[in-house]
């Protein structure tokens, strides 16, 4: 892993700023391919902001965010991003294979329609995350476990080779957060890489072959035990506390599968 | 009178014909179009855009008279600069952007009728605010048509970017969709069929005509195409038989529409079979026969 040519991304220096604030401080580090990392740290240490400056939605004020290494197939590899499964409204009127097909939109033109090498790859989709009984089903009826999946066949639809998640574990219940692991197991076996904004500790450790822990600066990058031992955390985490220490404490909000 | 003269004698003559058209065709496009605003939440937003374009309507008709055209570009030019101020101060002050909008829109509703009451001889209040189906000339039903037919083309074109964006923005955003570009060409789109709806509908109500039969559509399909198909089919029947109504009743055309199809929407939310008020009452019935078993 030390040679440079297996690091499907790799950052250099980087750093975002929101107008004066510093969301990203610096941060260099390398992400080997096929592996599963979680990027971990407090509320507001630059979890997200990470993984939507890799999608160019922010400037960098400095550094560099390196894409592809030189294995053939990884020139120029493709992005999948997973938004938190509680930002989309399902009531929205619209099947479960109509939501994985919005994968092949962005690809056609607006007089185009799918053809059938969408269709197949939206199928293939639908199957390697076994939802393919419920295609036909409005989403308001699916359960938070077959939601998340149905994301994760979007994305894998996309055809990507590196997937961007955003807190995945969120709103799943035990026997949801299982699936996914597995569903992620087969991924990195597969080759392909994850990112993963993660809160929670235990699912990084539990889960997750590497892990980048943030604090506005890089903290500690890894493989997991060594990234996310005691003192990285409580670098990472009691730092961050006594940056917020005059904010007042925030009630989480619970989210319940239906 | 028999049913048939009842339905057909009153399109006759020539501007129930003209008022027949324009409403059809603003329906079609206008029930489409509501069913990304009811979607999108933005149903009361579109209320008070229809509402904040008055003083650019009556700063028209006082320099130019009735002329299409002219009161197009001053509606436009009141409508941009509330959704461009309500978005300006949502994003210099701390207010949100419903709340700066719902301050701006009022204000300038109250300079649109500031307006008409200082020049009452030559503005009729009542002609904006209610609209008048007389108004509908050829030139309206010339224009009613180039909006309707532009409106279902642009939806039509960017039918995919249109529905990404309203069911999941950050995919849409992460695929290369500009999430503020089809903002600002929906709210458009929305001011241009509502300058067309204005003479049967009127301001205050023309708003109606989009959202009713979109809220109604809602409760039976499950799917965003079908939707707007039914909305704007159900918008067009409406127009229909409101005119009717309003011709029969003496009632204002644009309440006559609005209640028609407010009948549309209060009958679904009672009646839909999976969204209605009677839809668990249905299935505890169906349940009950599947599970009823008798003695032997």
């Amino acid at each position: 892993m030390a040679h440079a040519s297996h690091h499907i991304l790799r950052f250099r220096s980087v750093t975002v700023r929101y107008g004066r604030r510093v969301a990203l401080d610096d941060v260099t580090a390398d992400v080997p391919c096929g592996s599963l990392v979680a990027v971990a740290g407090p509320n507001g240490a630059g979890k997200s902001t990470l993984l939507r400056s890799i999608l160019g939605w922010h400037p960098l004020s400095a550094g560099e965010i390196r894409i592809g290494d030189a294995h053939t197939h990884h020139q120029l590899p493709r992005f999948a991003y997973v938004p938190q499964a509680h930002q989309v409204d399902y009531d929205f009127p619209a099947t479960v294979r109509e939501v994985v097909a919005q994968a092949r939109w962005p690809a056609r033109r607006p007089w185009q329609r799918l053809d059938a090498a969408d269709h197949e790859a939206i199928a293939r989709a639908l199957a390697e995350l076994e939802i393919g009984d419920l295609a036909s089903r409005p989403i308001r009826e699916l359960s938070g476990g077959q939601r998340q999946r149905m994301f994760l066949a979007r994305a894998v639809a996309q055809g990507a080779d590196i997937f961007l998640l955003d807190e995945p574990f969120a709103a799943l219940d035990r026997r949801a957060a299982r699936e996914l692991t597995h569903i992620l197991r087969a991924w990195r076996a597969q080759g392909r890489t994850v990112l993963a904004a993660l809160h929670e500790l235990e699912a990084a450790r539990e889960h997750f072959t590497h892990a980048l822990l943030l604090s506005t600066r890089l903290v500690a990058a890894g493989p997991v035990a060594e990234a996310l031992s005691e003192a990285a955390i409580h670098a990472a985490f009691d730092a961050a506390a006594c940056v917020h220490e005059a904010a007042p404490p925030v009630p989480r909000t619970a989210i319940f599968p239906r | 009178m028999s049913p048939g003269e009842l339905l057909l004698e009153p399109f006759s003559l020539p501007f129930m014909q003209r008022g027949l058209a324009a409403a059809v065709l603003v329906g079609l496009s206008g029930g489409a179009l509501g069913s990304l605003l009811v979607l999108r939440r933005l149903a009361l937003m579109g209320d008070a855009l229809s509402h904040s374009l008055l003083p650019g309507l009556a700063l028209a008709y006082l320099f130019f008279g009735q002329n299409v055209g002219a009161l197009l570009v001053g509606a436009l030019l009141a409508g941009l600069l509330t959704a461009a101020g309500g978005a300006l101060l949502s994003r210099l002050t701390r207010l949100k952007e419903d709340a700066a909008f719902g301050a701006l829109f009022i204000l300038f509703f109250a300079a649109g009728i500031a307006l008409v009451s200082h020049y009452p001889s030559r503005l009729d209040l009542a002609h904006f605010l209610f609209g008048s189906i007389l108004g509908v000339g050829p030139e309206e039903l010339r224009f009613a048509a180039l909006v309707s037919g532009t409106s279902i083309a642009l939806l039509l074109w960017f039918r995919r970017s249109l529905a990404l964006h309203a069911f999941d923005p950050a995919f849409h955003r992460a695929t290369g969709g500009r999430g503020g570009l089809v903002h600002v060409g929906l709210l458009a789109l929305v001011v241009f069929n509502l300058i067309s709806a204005l003479q049967i509908m009127g301001i205050v109500l023309s708003l109606g005509l989009f959202i009713l039969p979109a809220v109604t559509a809602y409760l039976w399909v499950e799917r965003l195409a079908p939707m707007m198909l039914l909305s704007g089919a159900l918008a067009a029947l409406g127009a229909t038989a409101g005119l009717l109504l309003s011709y029969h009743l003496g009632v204002a055309s644009g309440a006559a529409i609005v209640l028609t199809l407010g009948a549309f929407f209060l009958g679904s939310a009672v009646l839909s079979p999976r969204h209605g008020l009677a839809a668990p009452l249905l299935a505890r019935w169906r349940t009950g026969k599947r599970v009823l078993h008798r003695p032997d």
